[in-house]
Formats: C-alpha cells, structure tokens, sequence
C-alpha cells in the first residue's frame, strides 16, 4: 500500500537533508505508529504520502502511484489526511458542505454525495449537525467535521499527524476508536505522536524515526522493549514496560506487557507460592 | 536566616471570578477562588474548555487589559489588584510561558531573545548582559547563548523561552500546557529545570498540563478545573488514589497509578498508590515477594 525505497528529500536549498534514506513498506490494513523526537523528520515524511512534499532522491508509492510523478489531487482519492488543528482543514459555511467538499471534487453524482456525507456524519456522530457552521461547534466536534470530511473521500489510507494533541484524553481516545473502526474495515492507518501511551494501546507495529532515518521498524511491543535504542531519539516506553522492565532480571517475571491490563491480568495469574518453601 | 524563617506570603489570591467573552452566555470561569502560596508548585489539568487557558490569562493580566468581557471577582498577584494593574507591572511579577515555542519566541539569536523583555524594561545593558548569563545558568542552557533559536528542539526552544521569563525576576512563573508539542524527553527536561527553579529558588511556579502523569510526578498540589470551576484542590496522591475522579473530568489516570489501585481493590497492594514508576516498582516488588513470585 505504501512503498517508501532509499527516500532522501531536503528542502529547497538548504544543504541539510532532513530525511536521509528511509525504506519502508506498509501492507494493506496495517495500523502504524510513526514515533520520533522533534524535528526527526516525522511530519516531512508524512507530506511524502500525498505529494505535498516530493522526494529529492528515491521514491514513495502510494497504492502503485509514484508520487514524484502524481499530483496532490490525484493522490486524496487513495490518502486521507488529518491534521493536528482542525481549524487548518476546515472552511465551508456549512458542516455538510465541508464535509462534502471532497466528494464534490470528485465530480460524483448528487446522491452519491449525499450518501457519503450521511454515512461520514453518521460515523462521527454528527448527524444532527449537518446545517450547523462548523466554527461554531465546539474543539472536539470541529475535529471530528474535520475526520468526516478525510472519510467522506473513502481513502483507503488515513494520516494522522498528532491527532490528540490539544485535545482532552477523552477526546483523544473518542478520535482513536473511530480510527480503529476503520481499520476493522480494513484502512490501512498511520499516525505520528509523542503519547506512547496511545501508541501501546492501538499501533501494532512502530517506526521509529531519528535524523531522518528509521531507528526501528518493528512490533510495539518489540519496539517498547528496547528502551536503550528509544533514548536514543528521545523517547521511553510506556510506564507499564518500564516498570516490567525492571522485573526483567533474573528470569523475566513477565511476558511484556504494554497496559495496565496486561500486567494486571499477569499478576494474578502468576502462581502464588509461600516465600519460604525455597529454603525448605 | 532562610526563605522559611517569614511567614510564607499569598503570592495569588483569585477570589470569586467569574468571566465569560463577548457575545456568549457561558461562564469560560464561574465563580473560583483560591490562593497560591510562595513556593507552591502548582499543576492545573481538566478537559479542553473548562476554562484553564482563561483562568492563566486572568492571572497575568490579559484579561481584562487585552481581552474584552465580563469580568466578576478579583484576582491579586502580590496584593496587586490585576483590574488596577497594568500588564506591564505584573509582567514583573508573573513570567509567563506558552503552549508553542515558536509562537513565543521572536529573536534570531538565544541571548537576542532573552534580552527582549529586558530592553522592554529599560535595564541598563551591564546589567542586561549579566542577567543573560544568569538566566541560562539557573536553566542549564548557557551553552546555548550564542545559538540560533531556529536551530534548537522543541525542548529547547521552551527552555530558552523560560530563561527569558526568568530574566525579568519574576515571583510567579505561569506556563500555559508548555510540553503539549514536546517528546517525552524534551517534557522532562522542563520539568526537570522547572523542579529546580521551585526547589531551589524558591520561585513559585504555576503549569497547565494535559499530562497527569507528569504532574504526578512533580507538582506538590493539583487543580482539577471544569466547567469553569475547581473541581479538585489536592495534592497528587489524593487524587491519584481516585481514578475514577480523572476519568469522570475526562483525565487519564497515570497507569502505574491505575494499576496499584486496581491491586489494592484485591488486597494486593502495599502502602500508598505511587506516583512514579520507581514507587511503582517497590509497591509492586514487596506485592510479589509476599506472594513468593520474587526470588533473590
């Protein structure tokens, strides 16, 4: 779905090259987290996907388009993208126009458009708010017009790039569960934070980014049992693999876990013996 | 003599304030009070719109001067009534930091960007030139003096725009959710340097932070804000001790928190529900060794 092969890109004509040979594949229905400190190179890479930004060396494909040779246009029919701030996406009068902006764009029919923006409205949970001006919803809700309008277009891969930040963690997991769901349905999902919290709870595999070249490209969990290489580019695991960790001499005592779940469930199945029998 | 030798002085008294902006019916504040101690280390958390960002802009002043509104109450800062106070004069006595660094940061150069407040202050270049060096030591950046602020990390960046909040010697610093754009480790560093000011400086810092665990980690009282209220005044561990408390203002309970507690409801547990993953590890390790899960 996403074939990245020795990417390097600089911008314009500054000499530093901020991504300096990534290679990468993303299969279809997979769902990625893309972790990194700041300034690693994250969000230049993910302006790779649709164009935005094209490679100044190797190249990107995108469901079987080279990105150096399609157009930003051509490449939101397969790449949905949103963004941190939804005020940066959203601009029609109505939520239903802005929903429906990007189906328009395809040129469908009437009723194909209104399906869409129905069934996106729906998945987010703002039917009713279809004739409302989307500045005066609330933070949360601007964000989910901004979601709907990226599924209103069917992308079959959706971007995001730091999608709880600024909002609350109940906000935040709202947002992601939506995600999941989508990728139930078989999206394939990509998303940059800095919550490795969020991370351990929804990405199934990790790549990790640090001056413009992928550190680790690996399971979470893998990727979240090698804190010495995380440090590296300014990361720790989780707390609950950091406090698992500090069990790990000695025989393990867990099998890595990555949420308060996880270990709780662990814990109480750990056989329970009397301390003294040992010395007996 | 020492600092703890006085009576400690309310550096913030915030008494029955209520605001809400133009044109709306809502109260963004309605009707909180509370008072701030000298030294306290403060950390203010809720849900987008409980009105945390309007209640740092009541403490430095920009509301009322530069935000219109209904404003009720009174908010003083070293017995200075903020409606009687000029931006200006409190700026002398609460720092402030925001959200994103590049918003904040003006000046191509780190000693540029920390001699602006200063210029706008009228000090003496001498004295100017000495408060530079001390800023950057006190933050543990001098390195950093002579660097371009375009070239630094995102924890640097806010680093350097605390120096330049602390240049001005103020009594109060006030930073407005200052990690929200920083990796884990860039987070800590402010923190970490936020730690010293208050511990060994004396200063009284004031932090709106997302992240609870964080706070956990260093604040000695927390407020929990919602619907323009405080919602819950205590020190983290009481409110740590609650996870169903965060999760009903819409906050995420530190996992190690949420853990020990979820062991405790079992009887597994010892002593308090830690705060850090190290108090976690103890907690967890005297749990295991009861149980004979633990061999030396």
């Amino acid at each position: 779905m996403i074939k990245v092969a020795d990417l390097h890109f600089k911008y314009g004509n500054i000499d530093l090259e901020v991504l300096r040979g990534l290679s990468f594949s993303i299969e279809k229905g997979e769902f990625v987290a893309l972790i990194g400190q700041n300034g690693a190179g994250k969000t230049t890479l993910l302006k790779q996907f649709n164009a935005l930004l094209k490679p100044t060396g190797g190249s990107v494909q995108i469901a079987g388009l080279d990105t150096g040779k399609s157009t930003t246009g051509e490449l939101a029919r397969k790449v949905g993208f949103l963004f941190q701030n939804p005020d940066h996406q959203i601009f029609m009068p109505t939520v239903f126009k802005e929903i429906g902006f990007g189906p328009k764009n395809l040129h469908l029919s009437k009723a194909e458009i209104d399906h869409r923006v129905e069934e996106a409205a729906e998945a987010v949970g703002l039917s009713a708010f279809l004739g409302q001006n989307p500045l005066l919803l609330s933070k949360g809700q601007r964000q989910r017009v901004a979601f709907a309008s990226v599924l209103s277009m069917k992308p079959e891969i959706l971007v995001l790039d730091e999608p709880t930040t600024g909002q609350d963690y109940q906000e935040g997991i709202e947002i992601m569960e939506m995600v999941l769901k989508l990728n139930q349905l078989g999206h394939t999902i990509v998303f940059v934070t800095h919550d490795m919290e969020l991370v351990a709870t929804y990405a199934k595999r990790v790549i990790v980014l640090s001056h413009g070249r992928v550190l680790l490209d690996d399971s979470c969990r893998n990727v979240f049992y090698h804190p010495e290489i995380l440090r590296q580019t300014n990361l720790f695991p989780p707390q609950i693999a950091r406090l698992a960790q500090m069990f790990a001499q000695k025989p393990a005592l867990f099998s890595r876990p990555l949420t308060v779940e996880e270990i709780y469930h662990e814990i109480l199945n750990l056989p329970e013996s009397t301390p003294n029998v040992c010395c007996s | 003599m020492t600092v703890r030798d006085h009576a400690r002085e309310t550096v913030i008294s915030v008494e029955n304030l209520t605001f809400s902006y133009p044109g709306s019916s809502l109260k963004a504040l309605d009707g909180l009070s509370f008072r701030v101690t000298e030294g306290e280390f403060i950390g203010i958390t809720g849900p987008t719109g409980a009105g945390k960002s309007s209640l740092v802009l009541c403490l430095n002043g920009i509301i009322p001067h530069f935000q219109e509104g209904t404003f009720l109450g009174a908010v003083k800062i070293s017995n200075c009534d903020t409606f009687h106070t000029s931006c200006a004069e409190l700026a002398r006595q609460v720092g402030s930091v925001f959200q994103d660094p590049e918003a904040q940061i003006v000046a191509p150069i780190v000693e540029e960007e920390i001699a602006f407040g200063l210029e706008n202050l009228a000090i003496p270049p001498r004295e100017i030139d000495q408060r530079i060096s001390e800023s950057l030591e006190l933050i543990g950046i001098s390195a950093l003096r002579h660097r371009a602020t375009t070239q630094l990390s995102g924890g640097q960046k806010q680093r350097v725009a605390i120096a330049a909040a602390i240049a001005l010697k103020p009594k109060i610093l006030l930073l407005d959710e200052p990690t929200s754009e920083l990796d884990p480790i860039g987070t800590m560093e402010v923190f970490d340097v936020l730690r010293r000011l208050n511990q060994e400086h004396n200063l009284t810092v004031v932090v709106v932070e997302q992240k609870v665990n964080i706070l956990a980690e260093y604040v000695g009282r927390l407020l929990i804000m919602k619907n323009g209220k405080i919602a819950y005044d205590a020190p983290p561990r009481e409110v740590i001790s609650q996870p169903d408390l965060l999760t009903s203002v819409g906050l995420r309970p530190p996992p190690v928190g949420d853990l020990a507690f979820k062991l405790k409801q079992r009887g597994l547990y010892p002593g308090e529900v830690p705060l850090t993953v190290s108090e976690a590890y103890l907690g967890l390790s005297e749990c295991l060794a009861s149980r004979g899960n633990l061999h030396d």
